[in-house]
């Protein structure tokens, strides 16, 4: 009896092993890849990445990334072009040539370590397609850290010039700007509101002079409300006086909900914030499972879903594509994951479909880290636009997405970079102390208009550029390679 | 084998039940008011469900006390800041979605870990007033919080609430679920 026991325990030990060892990534080995490739990287000087946006400017292609704070290893990591410590901020790097980015400024951000710290979101405009914004300037608007936004005239990239600050909050994140009209949905934490994110909107038309237009959330989140608060947000997308929506994701791992506001009446609407001048844009709202949260929302309106093409009505759809954020390590919550949800009929949004990477064929949640998904590409150039989502899936790596019908969203393509020297442990407590393991945390995907896609790491492993190989290529329209 | 398995359970099972039962026991000295394990009265949510005790006896007789972790939840470096983040997080909206604060809250803490409480009235349609305390600490990223409701006098309903999760055996529990056991 006994030796059967001990039987079993020794192969349940080896076969534990032997799987650990199949999951666990090492320095020098080769990425994991399908239909996409490395065109170029950059180690970003081995500081934790946020948001990147890949602005055209001029002729050339610059990228701008959102950086976290430091690590408690590293609080502030010498920037070996100046040879100072400095605490995270903004990196700006020249992917002009994207077999060779160069990396040309970092720009400090506010001391403090992980969220604490560093200017995590950045977007970008040109002066001249901005109403009253200096035609010679680029203006880059970022967090910095988590008491301002700020903007800096961009225009010679190596040599960012302060423009405005706004000041005085307690949070910032992933704010939207429209770059047509300057409406900038800035997410703040206002000091006397009763949650960490909320919504203040601005006129950032004339960069130089900003012009408050209201402070927006949900009910219960005002200031003198009481009772439960509702769920803070986690970020807007616009679009537009065209569009005259605004798509805003609540939550981000729990008790997601999808707001969509009539942008004109928010715009125009009672500035107080009352309940009622609140509720007054709203066309509506989805509340999700309290599993799951509403990072990003991502409009895709007006979508020919080809399934529909005989029927007689709903030939095309208005899709939002739902990210939730994945927040514990080694799988220490549910799972968090893309969903699409049809607003075709606003007033009763409803979800379609969802995604998310097979656990089982990677082993993810032995990796390391983060699995689940955390963000998506939110350019809606041409060339991919309604047809092709990028999903940033942590230790996942980065997933392409045929998302054509959006009712049956397939993965045809993904990229899961090596681990090197610079990326940073994950650690979970045990007994007796915490286990940590190394592993890529991709954090935040972005395309540019000719089709690369640029991903980066939240674990300091730097950014990288790829490009879609195969049949992936195919599904964009994009020429083979 | 199988008996091996049957009997591994039975000592499993023995050895839960045992826990439970010196959880239940009132503390030496306070055999007057004691806390009993009832069952984790509220639907599911995004959180994992905590556990749940009624005071009996004592100053705190018939306050029930609502405490859980809350894993990744909190500002890793600045902890329960305002009071604004003990009406969000501290579960007192389970309890009715309905509540006022009375006053502004208080710094407090459970062992090492630092955080506020506040106390509230509750709006609950029974023609009787109902007070309530909610209490948000935080360990590194994670939270831990509690919710206490009765009809007596809130700051003795903290007082006995916090004394309770003092207690050695609760401070182990609470360590356990932070590190997701």
């Amino acid at each position: 009896m006994f030796r059967c026991v001990l039987t079993a325990a020794c192969l349940v030990l080896f076969a534990s092993s032997t799987l650990v060892h199949a999951q666990k990534q090492t320095i020098g080995a080769p990425p994991e890849a399908s239909n996409m490739k490395l065109v170029g990287s950059n180690d970003l000087q081995a500081r934790s990445a946020y948001q990147p946006t890949i602005h055209h400017q001029g002729n050339r292609w610059i990228a701008y990334i959102g950086h976290h704070g430091g690590t408690d290893d590293v609080p502030a990591p010498v920037n070996p072009m100046t040879g100072q410590a400095e605490p995270n901020g903004t990196s700006i790097v020249d992917v002009t040539d994207p077999a060779h980015p160069k990396y040309l400024r970092h720009l400090p951000g506010q001391e403090g370590k992980y969220e604490s710290g560093g200017a995590q979101m950045v977007r970008v405009c040109d002066g001249k397609s901005l109403p009253k914004g200096d035609p010679n300037a680029v203006y880059m608007l970022r967090t910095f850290g988590s008491e301002a936004h700020e903007i800096w005239n961009v225009a010679d990239p190596a040599s960012p010039v302060l423009i405005t600050r706004l000041g005085g909050l307690k949070d910032t994140h992933k704010s939207w700007w429209e770059c047509d009209t300057g409406i900038a949905y800035l997410v703040s934490g206002a000091p006397d509101w009763r949650t960490r994110r909320m919504t203040q909107i601005y006129d950032l038309s004339d960069p130089a002079h900003p012009q408050k237009i209201r402070d927006f959330g949900l009910p219960g989140q005002e200031p003198g409300s009481t009772g439960a608060v509702p769920t803070e947000l986690h970020g807007p997308i616009s679009t537009g006086p065209t569009g005259n929506r605004v798509y805003f994701g609540y939550g981000t791992n729990k008790g997601g909900i999808l707001q969509i506001v009539d942008r004109e009446k928010l715009l125009n609407g009672g500035k107080e914030p009352t309940p009622d001048n609140l509720r007054y844009p709203e066309i509506s709202r989805m509340p999700m499972s309290a599993f799951n949260g509403a990072h990003t929302t991502f409009p895709m309106l007006d979508m020919p879903v080809a399934e529909f093409a005989e029927d007689k009505d709903g030939k095309t759809r208005d899709i939002v594509m739902i990210v939730d954020e994945a927040i514990l390590n080694e799988c220490g919550e549910a799972r968090q994951m893309v969903w699409f949800a049809d607003v075709t009929t606003e007033t009763r949004p409803m979800m379609i479909s969802s995604y998310t990477v097979p656990e089982a064929s990677g082993q993810f949640c032995q990796r390391g880290g983060r699995f689940g998904s955390h963000s998506a590409n939110e350019s809606m150039a041409p060339v991919y636009y309604k047809k092709m989502a990028f999903i940033a899936f942590f230790n996942a790596g980065v997933r392409a997405l045929d998302i054509r019908d959006p009712y049956h969203p397939k993965e045809v393509g993904y990229f899961i970079p090596a681990i090197t020297q610079a990326t940073d442990k994950r650690c979970i407590p045990v007994e007796g102390g915490e286990r940590c393991k190394v592993a890529i945390q991709t954090n935040n995907v972005e395309t540019d208009d000719r089709g690369y896609i640029y991903i980066v790491d939240r674990a300091n492993t730097g950014l990288h550029v790829l490009e879609l190989t195969g049949p992936a290529r195919a599904v964009a329209g994009l020429p083979k390679n | 084998m199988r008996r091996a398995v049957t009997i591994a359970l039975v000592l499993a099972a023995l050895g839960a039940s045992g826990v439970g039962a010196y959880q239940l026991a009132p503390p030496l000295g306070q055999a007057s008011a004691h806390w009993r394990e009832i069952a984790w009265p509220f639907s599911r949510d995004g959180w994992p469900a905590g556990r749940a005790f009624r005071c009996e006896g004592g100053g705190c007789d018939g306050v029930e006390l609502y405490v859980r972790a809350k894993r990744g939840f909190c500002n890793c470096d600045s902890g329960v800041a305002d009071d604004d983040e003990v009406d969000r997080v501290a579960d007192i909206d389970l309890i009715t979605p309905r509540f006022t604060a009375t006053a502004p809250g208080e710094l407090v803490h459970l062992g090492e870990m630092r955080g506020r409480a506040r106390r509230y009235d509750l709006a609950i349609d029974d023609s009787v007033s109902r007070a309530a305390i909610g209490i948000a600490v935080s360990r590194r990223c994670d939270l831990f919080v509690a919710a206490a409701q009765g009809r007596g006098d809130a700051s003795a309903m903290q007082h006995a609430a916090l004394a309770f999760l003092e207690a050695e055996e609760m401070e182990t529990w609470v360590a356990a679920a932070l590190d997701g056991h």
